[in-house]
């Protein structure tokens, strides 16, 4: 089942989610990239009933662009988590996007920030945050190992752990994970964890 | 021939020209000016309010200058009426904005926000453009102190000293002469009033023609400060623009 | 003064629905009846699934060396009852497109011609093909729109365009997603189970046709609203085209000949006495 987590560390945040697309039963792909760039400085890492979060999370991503475009200037990690928040905050009595977000974001002025949105439209900053069945192996995790002046590399420590944690408790534990990265160098794709290849599968 | 295109905000003239939005910035021509200077650690407004009668009460609060959100300020030139509508759809635009980001408005989208109103009103059928000339002071976290200039047509543009209103050019022509960069909010008050105090028409400046505000920082957070007029009196005294005794020059 | 008639309040009062109002006629008031039931959206829901048709399906699509392959079954069931052998799930979008079908059949071929026709005007307003990628976004947004309004769509997307073979599964959550193996519908499970363990990305274009059909017949065998015939297309770099169509009690036999069974005992024919 689904899991969505992140943390912050010294100068980065990092975010990692599973990456499986599930239907009832069954495993449609293994390979579903869940953790969004939502522009240089930004990801959104969202779960939630594949469609809604498919379609929001771009439609937040545009809009930031947009925003982009018009006034020159990026948004803050804060004004974007803010924005989000509203949206699904409207949203909500008309017709719900079903989907949690974990929003992170690196400012020049502020440092690194995790954002904590859920589907009712709740915003928390928090220094670590989880969404789905993972979060309550991932959260454990994390309130015992976390420290708030992690480096890179004690920070993927901790994120392996809570991978490796969720997928030997989890009944219905998804193979596969990725895990992305945001620093003052912007963000981008740090690295997958897979247990199982999607495709192409070798000979049988 | 030109009553075929004047009547008309939507309608261009054979020469390009649009009448209406003219004859609204001659309206301004007329009104009461405003000077904004942008200082170093701040910027300054001053505004030179028109006392029509003896008898009339002056609102105790400003009349030319307004707060916009606490960032942002500006001052007015034109007619009022319509101004009060431009101020309102400002500070109500401010106010999505933070409700949106929670964070404040960055002064050039407000102005900009501001500016698309107008220009609106140059172009759809059957209405007046607004008669109103602004000067926005503010600071954002990305540019810091910054200050604009508007017209009716709803063009817009930075500045870093400006007049708006009567004898605009004049003092506008003035503020270019004794602008220097790194000018400190003190020294850009005493040019402002210097500046007012050789285009307005009265032969002396006082305090109860003058509206003095500022925009600054004081520790980290923004602040708008307007000037009674008792310190506006010791200000125009120390500046040397009014005689202590009427002397005519 | 005016009285106000407060008699549909009592409890008494008979329920309009249910009582067949013979005033009704002579006032000219047309009227329904409806079910008695408490829970009428239950109801309505229920009965709108009831005689949606092809709701057990068996469809499929990989991508593989040569382009991509794409099979299906051909029944429609309603219920227990089943209302074709004959459907034809493949649905041809364009020349170098394929749809398959499963949930609704009316809401996938609808879906799936007006997609067709989005696609050919993509096509006359850009003087290029669309992409697969674009094809199915476009109808996954048209489901997303319609989102909580009974659409009942699980479709993947199969096609060559400019970046070469296209596969994406798109359904009526407004879930879309890129892939190179995929299956849909209630025989899902089986198909996929064949498909998995046989699949080569290098096969020869034959060797994927059976793995397609081989799924299919498997899907169908055990699942009891898959069945009647197993359509192969394969789409390669000049479209789609045809590779065959077997009914799956044929491929059984096929599969599985019957073997002559020993004669345990042999009856002898009685003398006429």
């Amino acid at each position: 089942m689904e899991s969505v987590f992140g943390l912050v560390g010294k100068d980065f945040a990092i975010v990692a989610a599973d990456t499986s697309a599930v239907h009832s039963i069954l495993v449609h792909k293994t390979n579903e990239d869940k953790i969004m760039l939502l522009d240089s400085h930004k990801l959104m890492g969202a779960s939630g009933e594949t469609g809604d979060r498919a379609q929001f999370t771009e439609y937040i991503q545009k809009n930031v662009a947009l925003y982009q475009f018009r006034n020159g200037i990026p948004l803050t990690t804060a004004a974007a988590a803010n924005y989000t928040r509203g949206e699904l905050a409207t949203a909500l009595r008309k017709n719900p996007y079903q989907v949690n977000i974990i929003l992170a974001g690196y400012d020049k002025e502020i440092g690194p920030s995790i954002y904590y949105i859920d589907y009712i439209a709740s915003c928390h900053k928090l220094d670590k945050a989880a969404f789905g069945y993972g979060s309550y192996f991932a959260l454990a995790m994390m309130d015992r190992h976390y420290r708030r002046d992690m480096t890179i590399e004690e920070a993927i420590e901790l994120v392996d752990k809570c991978i490796i944690e969720i997928r030997s408790r989890l009944v219905v534990a998804p193979p596969n994970f990725i895990i992305k990265i945001v620093d003052k160098d912007g963000a981008r794709e740090y690295a997958w964890r897979q247990s199982i290849k999607d495709s192409p599968v070798p000979a049988a | 021939m030109s009553r075929r295109y004047d009547s008309r905000t939507t309608i261009f003239s054979p020469e390009g020209r649009l009448y209406q939005v003219e004859y609204a910035m001659e309206a301004i021509g007329n009104a009461g000016s405003a000077i904004g200077i942008l200082a170093k650690d701040g910027v300054v407004l001053v505004g030179e309010k028109k006392v029509t009668s003896k008898l009339l009460q002056t609102s105790a609060s400003t009349e030319k200058m307004y707060k916009v959100d606490d960032h942002v300020a500006c001052a007015v030139a034109g007619i009022m009426s319509d101004a009060n509508i431009l101020i309102n759809t400002a500070r109500v635009q401010a106010q999505r904005y933070t409700y949106a980001y929670q964070e404040p408005m960055p002064v050039e989208q407000l102005v900009q926000s501001l500016c698309d109103t107008k220009q609106g009103y140059t172009q759809y059928g059957g209405l007046r453009p607004f008669g109103v000339s602004f000067l926005f002071a503010g600071w954002d976290k990305n540019y810091g102190f910054q200050l604009y200039m508007s017209d009716p047509s709803g063009n817009y543009s930075g500045w870093k000293a400006a007049a708006i209103g009567a004898n605009n050019q004049a003092a506008q022509s003035m503020l270019k002469q004794d602008y220097k960069d790194e000018i400190t909010r003190e020294e850009a008050v005493q040019l402002a009033l210097k500046v007012l105090s050789k285009t307005m028409d009265s032969t002396s400046l006082t305090s109860e023609k003058l509206e003095l505000a500022e925009v600054f920082l004081t520790n980290g957070k923004v602040k708008y400060q307007v000037c009674s007029p008792e310190i506006l009196s010791k200000l125009l005294l120390k500046s040397g623009v009014t005689q202590p005794a009427a002397e005519a020059s | 003064m005016m009285k106000i008639d407060l008699s549909g309040l009592e409890a008494s009062a008979p329920i309009k629905g249910n009582t067949v109002d013979s005033r009704d006629e002579i006032l000219g008031v047309p009227s329904f009846a409806l079910p008695t039931t408490a829970d009428f959206d239950g109801f309505q829901k229920a009965a709108v699934q009831m005689v949606k048709p092809a709701k057990g399906t068996t469809t499929l699509a990989f991508i593989f060396k040569d382009g991509v392959m794409v099979a299906a079954d051909s029944r429609a069931s309603m219920g227990g009852y089943i209302s074709s052998q004959s459907v034809k799930k493949i649905i041809e979008i364009n020349p170098y497109m394929l749809g398959t079908m499963a949930g609704g059949a009316a809401d996938c071929q609808f879906w799936h011609r007006n997609l067709g026709i989005k696609c050919r005007l993509h096509e006359l307003a850009n003087k290029r093909r669309i992409s697969v990628a674009g094809a199915s976004k476009m109808l996954a947004n048209i489901l997303y729109s319609y989102r909580g309004m009974g659409l009942s769509v699980g479709t993947m997307i199969a096609g060559w365009d400019e970046k070469g073979p296209g596969l994406y599964y798109v359904d009526s959550e407004g879930g879309r997603l890129k892939g190179t193996r995929f299956s849909v519908g209630s025989g899902s499970p089986y198909a996929y189970g064949v498909l998995d363990s046989g699949y080569r990305f290098d096969m020869s274009v034959e060797e994927a046709a059976e793995l397609a059909r081989r799924s299919i017949y498997h899907a169908t065998f055990r699942d009891g609203a898959s069945g009647g015939v197993a359509s192969v297309y394969h789409v390669g770099p000049n479209g789609w085209k045809k590779l065959s169509g077997d009914d799956v009690g044929e491929l059984h036999y096929h599969y599985y000949p019957v073997e002559p069974t020993t004669v345990e005992q042999e009856m002898t024919e009685v003398a006429v006495a």
